[in-house]
């Protein structure tokens, strides 16, 4: 067993706290990937499953074993940093084969394990060569390939490919993908860019402030934030969110929004009238230019079109604040509507997610949904 | 036309270059030519380009009283004590540039300030100490001296080096299952390479021409050539011209070979390592 578990975790710089206590276990041979905005902790959280800082309180654990207090080289583990540290000097297969040296193994094994890595990151050309000569991005795969030949029973990333150029990060994420498929290892991936937690993780914990607030599989994430951060910080752009007020009394609820034409049934255990922040994925709001069932009218300001051809839509809804938000259409859709003008937008029930007044997100149900698209 | 002239200024630049480095080189060229003449040729009233060369200066230095000793000092000298102070200044310097101790860079000018001090200023206090500790004239007494003299310069290339290296490479090789020692000297150490030889070839041309110091705290075992210049200097009421030449020769050999097989590393240990270039 090699799952990570931390318990009531502090780190404290100064006045600033990196780590609030944090409770937290990384699945044993899974992909965790550590999502945050930049100064939310999550490297410091990995340095200290490394060792390499010390937590002011609390404890880890490697399985059953407790490793609060032991320095990195006896925790067993791999590291890859942000900076790619190969050994100057010496070829891509001596940068490899370096720490095995300091292990009790054979030259055959040795010798095995540097070709397995090799050809699982896709080295095999740059072998021999001096590592001077290679750029950025092959250099950080030495790195990677080094750990992974030590066989830890744990690896830790640290936003590997942040300072890769474009092509070379695609590249890389392919590796890792593919790598991680056939590691059995448990691995702890930081990094703030999305789209690399959301291809490369089995599930993303989700930090802010050093907690971890949510922790799921991506797509839960992303469908189902746990609070307004989660829908805010995932998705590009993130959730667009309106105030909304739920009424009636404790059996049946409803709906009231600009956005929605008529009161909108609603059922959940723990609403109750008032104030609710309705928020919705961009992708998810319906756009056109005919009045369907649901729809309410708005005034489209901008289009422009994205990477993949979805058209970013700025829109603003009378009767709402005059504050504009997005949505995402389609390529064909994008393009048959106007430059800016009047258009109708309806949100479907089903991907309607409410949010209570301290933001997180309000379990809640829209019975008559099917009965309004039926309207 | 304009491609032109530009081939026309370059050349003269170059002319330039060649010409101040030749003005340069003639003193040089003129003691090498020295060592090889008659007295009789190098005292001539008019420059003889022209004559028959002879070993005899050579063979003078090479038989003149404690010539091997004091060549072995030499060698011994520069090398002992620039290894000691690298190995000193590297681990300072790691020190320095990794742990950042409170006061770092002004102790960092109080180590060059050493340095900075003429000779004369501290060659009576220094005797006096050496006097105190009986360490006139011994041999460890001398290369310790060596390496207090190496070391700030040694350091100050190096902490530049160091600086130079990123933080992760010590993380990996703790990670990596090594101790500190390990993340050192195994990894950090070879990052820094060319810092060393900058650092080393420096200090090595320092000591090996010193002389005052050498001759003042050094004893007849511990003094090295530059000592011989001053005391062969006179030979029956006149300079020895032609002596002085040949030991010149002699002794300017292993520099100009040393300068020559590593003279990139020479702009890095005059900017204290802050211009690295392709080194």
């Amino acid at each position: 067993m090699a799952d990570i578990r931390v318990e009531r975790l502090r780190k404290v710089f100064g006045p600033v706290v990196a780590l609030d206590d944090v409770d937290f276990s990384f699945p044993d041979s899974s992909v965790t990937c550590l999502l945050g905005p930049s100064g939310c902790g999550k490297t410091t959280l990995m340095r200290i499953i490394a060792g390499l800082e010390v937590a002011t309180a609390g404890e880890v654990f490697f399985g059953e074993r407790n490793v609060t207090g032991l320095p990195p080289r006896k925790r067993e583990i791999g590291m890859v940093f942000q900076y790619p540290v190969v050994y100057k000097g010496i070829n891509v297969r001596e940068n490899i084969e370096l720490p095995l040296k300091s292990e009790k193994l054979s030259a055959a094994e040795r010798r095995r394990r540097v070709d397995e890595v090799i050809e699982v990151l896709g080295l095999a050309a740059a072998a021999d060569k001096d590592v001077g000569r290679l750029d950025n991005g092959t250099r950080q795969k030495v790195a990677v390939a080094r750990e992974v030949a030590r066989q830890p029973r744990i690896i830790l990333f640290d936003e590997p490919i942040t300072n890769v150029d474009a092509t070379a990060k695609l590249q890389l994420k392919r590796a890792f993908k593919e790598l991680t498929r056939r590691l059995s290892q448990t691995i702890v991936y930081v990094t703030h860019d999305q789209t690399e937690a959301m291809t490369l993780a089995d599930q993303i914990a989700l930090m802010r402030d050093g907690r971890i607030v949510q922790c799921d599989a991506p797509r839960t994430l992303y469908s189902r934030p746990a609070d307004r951060f989660g829908g805010w910080f995932l998705g590009n752009p993130g959730m667009a969110f309106f105030d909304a007020e739920l009424h009636g009394n404790g059996t049946f609820l409803t709906l009231v929004s600009a956005l929605v034409p008529a009161p909108l049934a609603v059922d959940g255990p723990q609403l109750a009238p008032g104030r609710v922040t309705l928020g919705i994925r961009p992708e998810q709001v319906l756009v056109s230019t005919d009045r369907v069932p649901g729809a309410v009218p708005a005034r489209l300001s901008r289009k422009s079109v994205q990477i993949g051809g979805q058209w970013l839509l700025s829109l603003t809804v009378p009767g709402l604040d005059e504050r504009a938000f997005k949505a995402k259409v389609g390529p064909e859709q994008g393009a048959r509507l106007p430059e800016s003008g009047e258009v109708f937008v309806a949100l479907p029930p089903a991907s309607i997610t409410l949010f209570g007044p301290e933001g997180d997100r309000l379990p809640a149900s829209f019975p008559a949904a099917s009965a309004v698209a039926a309207d | 036309m304009s491609e032109q002239r530009a081939g026309w200024t370059q050349g003269l630049y170059h002319a330039v270059l060649w010409l101040i480095a030749l003005v340069f080189f003639a003193p040089v060229f003129w003691i090498i030519l020295a060592a090889f003449k008659s007295s009789g040729d190098l005292v001539s009233p008019e420059f003889r380009f022209f004559f028959t060369p002879t070993l005899d200066n050579i063979g003078k230095v090479l038989a003149a009283p404690n010539f091997n000793i004091r060549l072995t000092m030499s060698f011994v000298m520069s090398i002992g004590s620039v290894l000691l102070a690298i190995l000193i200044a590297f681990l300072a310097a790691y020190s320095f540039s990794r742990y950042r101790p409170t006061g770092t860079n002004f102790i960092m000018f109080l180590l060059l300030s050493v340095r900075m001090v003429p000779a004369p200023a501290v060659l009576v206090p220094l005797f006096l100490m050496y006097s105190a500790l009986g360490w006139t004239g011994s041999f460890l007494g001398m290369l310790f001296f060596y390496v207090m003299f190496s070391i700030p310069f040694s350091l100050w290339i190096l902490k530049g080096f160091l600086d130079g290296v990123s933080l992760r490479f010590d993380e990996t090789a703790l990670v990596n299952g090594g101790s500190r020692l390990h993340a050192i000297f195994r990894v950090v150490l070879p990052q820094v390479k060319p810092g060393l030889i900058a650092a080393a070839i420096f200090n090595l041309i320092f000591v090996w021409n010193e002389f005052i110091f050498n001759y003042i705290l050094g004893g007849q075992t511990t003094t090295m050539i530059p000592y011989i210049f001053a005391t062969g200097l006179k030979q029956g009421g006149a300079t020895d011209w032609t002596f002085i030449a040949a030991l010149s020769t002699i002794y300017v050999l292993p520099p100009i070979v040393m300068i020559y097989l590593f003279q990139k590393y020479l702009l890095v240990g005059m900017t204290f390592g802050t211009v690295r270039g392709e080194v």
